[in-house]
């Protein structure tokens, strides 16, 4: 009877208590790691079908090569990390690893749905935003610690243009938060089940998904890992497991950023499906995922029609259109508020 | 340019992306699965008649490459011969040789991927000259490059 | 050095360098000082030369050039034909023709491939090169090879059209005349490419001029020059086509001037199969060498086989000047006869070491995200400018 009682003790922790199930599963690191094999699969996949390729095929061939993700995996994890002589050691294996769990962390604050949710606060969607920008700190750590140029130079990039994209971040954020009048992210997609976001306010919805494509170096603002110009940018210098991390993080935060999009502005879990409650309490939160999986795909879907920007160009695009259309945004919920009430 | 028409542009750029992601055409030949059924005159590999050979050695003199070598064999019950040898390492397959062999015992296979283990497995001495670089070790399905239209290039089995 | 600035070396083992390398000198983003540093692919082209037979150069010479074979070829043989004292007939003068604007169009394609992959549009890389193919699937009904052709010798060509030719390039001419639409659309067109392109790496003309630039990035910069039609050879005069001159002198404007050019090559290529006489490929003189019966199987399968001569071509004693307008720019030969078998001096010019200038000029001032973009646009081919 021990035994079956610690089992089910476990069970009722892991599945159905959200503080664990929130940041493991859903819509934490199993379903994020499932996902990464996924999403990169299909972005080659997407690009080659532009491209009038196949793209990768012979891991698995028959389901078109979806597991070539976790082969390149697999061979990350037993490639040889070379760590070069002249690096900062610290740095540059700590950077990697804090740069994904950084990017990682806000996910598991993200609401499966309204009863089911890992981290309960008026202030969720502070807390979210906060953690989000903690992990740029990480590229930096990593370009100088690889004490290369070309790393350097990337970083560097790395760096301006996380000033030029932060601002309109959270004001677009706040703008949206403004009309609903909350920071809890559960509040906020309950009050969407009449109105979603983006048709409240549209301006603060573009912009904020632009931000999103900038912050993930989608194209085309993969800036700084610009290959012909600077090799990888501050991944330069990294092989194996640490390099695996590193390419990982920039999806993870799209994710990330995805979801959020979803639940700001697409209104989250609704229209719920309650009969997928009988399943699992977190069940009906797929739906913010399907919505979330959409954007992603329409952001990998932009590496086969773009090149990309030179850095300026990004940081004027910040600047410019983007602080703009986020003030912007704020006056809209304003005149919306003042409208509606 | 100004803000209307770049907007446009990057509508017609999408979708542009878009309508090949819905298309049809694709460009790869599965090479080494599938293999294109080559034209006729393609400057493969050239193989050796000896039959026809006069000796003439105006093929290894013209060879760009010094790929062909004149070997001397002893031929049964009549006095010794030269005869071409290639070194396919070196061989450029302008198709020279080929050309210029008076009696026609040069002649162009198509093949063009033979692979060996070792270097100098693939200098041929005359006797194996004349039976050409050897065929493909596996049969890959053939298939014809056709100019289209529509797609550009068409792969027809055949 | 000052203490501002810092010295990068980019390549030879870089992603975007090719097989060069540059030393450049930053401050901050901006480059101060660019300087190329070529040799690396050096195969001494012109020192083998003396050292080979006069046919066995033809094939030497389409070497360094990967994508543009035809042109370097048909510009030795022009001097070796002026050697020799002869010229091809005119069916072989056309097939010339035809021949090396089809390459034109694939060197093109390779050309904006190159700065799509360097602008990171892989699409615009794949698709140019996948539709570079179509022109090598026809070029290779021709000649029998996919890339190097050695297609031209001397006195003629060495295969004449095959059967089906006609038909075959007219679907793939409207074929590429469709897909350029939509080239047009996702990447010429691109918002983007055109924030990366325009205005960036103007080269003026008087600059263009003094520093010797040939080829498509001479006339982006509105200079009206070209060999075809300043020096007509092969079947030029007879053709109608529009030399393509485009005055902003940016990257955008040499993209474009390749993207024109491309056209007019199509123009040329069905003008050619329209007009193209009847008559032999190879000179008299050399075709009365062929004994008769190979002469038959020649009319019959459309392939040349070669007089016995051509082993052992003398040219009498002279010298012989050839230029011919690749799809880079002008390759110019100049080969001194000795009166022996081989030639006594064998000099190559090729395009790209006179284009290589351009990144000393053009670079300083721009971003580092810039060389790129002034690379692909200038269509530049280390081994091509090394020999
Ligand atoms: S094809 Fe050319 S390189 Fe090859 S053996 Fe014949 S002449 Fe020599
Ligand atoms: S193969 Fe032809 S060219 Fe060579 S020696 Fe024999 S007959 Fe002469």
């Amino acid at each position: 009877m021990q035994v079956s009682e610690i089992i089910s003790w476990l069970i009722n922790l892991l599945f159905y208590k959200p503080e664990v199930f929130c940041p493991i599963f859903y819509p934490g690191l199993v379903t994020i790691l499932a996902l990464l094999i996924f999403i990169i699969w299909l972005e080659r996949k997407i690009a080659a079908k532009v491209q009038l390729r196949y793209g990768p095929l012979y891991v698995t061939r028959k389901a078109g090569g979806i597991l070539q993700l976790l082969a390149d995996l697999l061979r990350y994890m037993f490639q040889e990390p070379i760590i070069p002589k002249t690096v900062d050691k610290i740095a540059f294996i700590a950077g990697p690893v804090l740069l994904f769990a950084t990017a990682y962390v806000p996910a598991a604050l993200l609401p499966a749905t309204a009863e089911f949710t890992g981290l309960r606060s008026e202030l969720s969607l502070l807390a979210v935003l906060a953690l989000l920008t903690l992990a740029p700190i990480f590229d930096i750590i990593i370009g100088w610690g690889s004490n290369n140029k070309f790393s350097l130079i990337g970083s560097m990039r790395e760096g301006y243009i996380v000033m030029s994209y932060e601002i309109p971040m959270f004001l677009s954020t706040l703008a949206i938060a403004m009309v609903y009048g909350s920071l809890n992210i559960v509040e906020i997609v309950e009050m969407q089940s009449r109105c979603w976001g983006i048709l409240l306010n549209p301006i603060a919805a573009a912009t904020f998904l632009l931000v999103a494509l900038i912050s993930t170096a989608r194209f085309p603002f993969e800036i700084a890992e610009a290959e012909t110009e600077i090799v990888m940018g501050p991944y330069t210098e990294y092989s194996g497991i640490l390099y695996g991390l590193l390419m990982g993080a920039s999806y993870v935060k799209f994710y990330v950023l995805s979801m959020l999009f979803a639940l700001l502005f697409l209104g989250g879990w609704h229209p719920s499906i309650t009969w997928l409650e009988k399943i699992h309490p977190a069940a009906p939160g797929l739906v913010v995922f399907i919505k979330a999986l959409i954007i992603m795909v329409f952001g990998i879907f932009l590496r086969a029609v773009y090149p990309r920007f030179r850095v300026d160009q990004a940081i004027r695009v910040g600047w410019h259109l983007l602080f703009m259309l986020s003030m912007l945004s704020i006056a809209y919920s304003l005149a919306v508020i003042w409208l509606v009430g | 340019m100004e803000l209307p028409k770049r907007v446009v542009h990057h509508i017609e750029a999408l979708l542009t992306g878009a309508k090949y992601l819905v298309a049809k055409p694709r460009m790869t030949v599965m090479y080494p699965e599938e293999a294109q059924i080559l034209p006729e005159g393609y400057r493969g590999m050239p193989k050796f008649n000896r039959e026809k050979c006069r000796s003439c050695s105006l093929c290894a003199r013209i060879c760009p490459a010094n790929a062909i070598k004149m070997y001397t064999v002893e031929v049964e019950g009549e006095k010794k011969k030269k005869y071409p040898g290639i070194n396919y390492n070196r061989c450029i397959f302008c198709g020279f040789c080929v050309d210029i062999c008076p009696a026609g015992a040069l002649e162009f296979t198509d093949i063009h991927d033979y692979a060996s283990y070792s270097l100098e497995d693939l200098v041929f001495k005359p006797d194996r000259f004349a039976e050409g670089p050897p065929p493909r070790p596996f049969k890959p399905k053939l298939v014809k490059p056709m100019l289209d239209e529509e797609v550009g290039l068409k792969y027809v089995p055949g | 050095m000052s203490e501002r600035t810092i010295e990068l070396y980019i390549g030879p083992q870089h992603p975007g360098s090719g097989h060069m390398r540059f030393d450049i000198t930053l401050d901050g983003d901006i480059i101060v000082k660019a300087e190329p540093s070529i040799g690396y692919v050096h195969r001494s082209v012109e020192k083998i030369a003396e050292t080979k037979t006069y046919i066995q150069i033809a094939p030497l010479v389409e070497r360094p050039s990967l994508a543009d074979t035809v042109n370097p070829n048909l510009g030795y043989i022009l001097a070796l034909e002026k050697l020799l004292g002869i010229e091809a007939p005119p069916r072989a003068q056309y097939l010339r023709t035809l021949a090396a604007e089809a390459n034109r169009i694939h060197s093109h394609f390779y050309g904006i491939g190159i700065l799509g992959i360097m602008l990171g549009s892989s699409t615009a890389f794949m698709w140019a090169f996948a539709d570079r193919e179509i022109m090598i699937e026809l070029l290779q009904m021709l000649t029998g090879a996919r890339i190097t052709y050695s297609y031209v010798i001397p006195g003629g060509v060495r295969r004449d059209l095959p059967v089906g030719f006609k038909e075959a390039a007219e679907k793939a001419l409207r074929y590429l005349e469709r897909r350029l639409k939509d080239y047009e659309k996702l990447f010429f067109e691109n918002p983007v490419t055109v924030a990366r392109l325009k205005g960036v790496g103007v080269l003026k003309k008087e600059d263009a001029i003094a520093l010797g630039i040939v080829g498509p990035n001479l006339r982006a910069s509105g200079v009206h020059y070209d060999v075809r039609r300043i020096e007509p050879y092969a079947a030029y005069d007879d053709l109608d086509f529009e030399v393509v001159v485009k005055k902003e002198g940016d990257s955008y404007a040499r993209l474009m001037a390749r993207v024109e050019e491309i056209k007019q090559s199509m123009r040329i290529i069905r003008q050619v199969l329209e007009k193209i006489p009847d008559g032999p490929i190879l000179h008299e003189k050399y075709y009365k060498m062929i004994p008769p019966k190979t002469r038959k199987q020649i009319e019959e399968t459309g392939r040349l086989k070669f007089p016995a001569a051509f082993a052992t071509l003398k040219p009498p004693k002279g010298e012989a000047l050839s230029r011919v307008e690749g799809a880079r720019g002008e390759f110019l030969y100049y080969v001194v006869s000795d009166g022996s078998p081989r030639p006594y001096r064998f000099r190559m010019v090729s395009p790209s070491f006179r284009n290589v200038w351009l990144f000393a000029h053009l670079l300083p001032g721009h971003r580092l995200a810039d060389i790129p973009a002034i690379y692909g646009s200038i269509d530049y081919f280390p081994p091509c400018a090394d020999r």
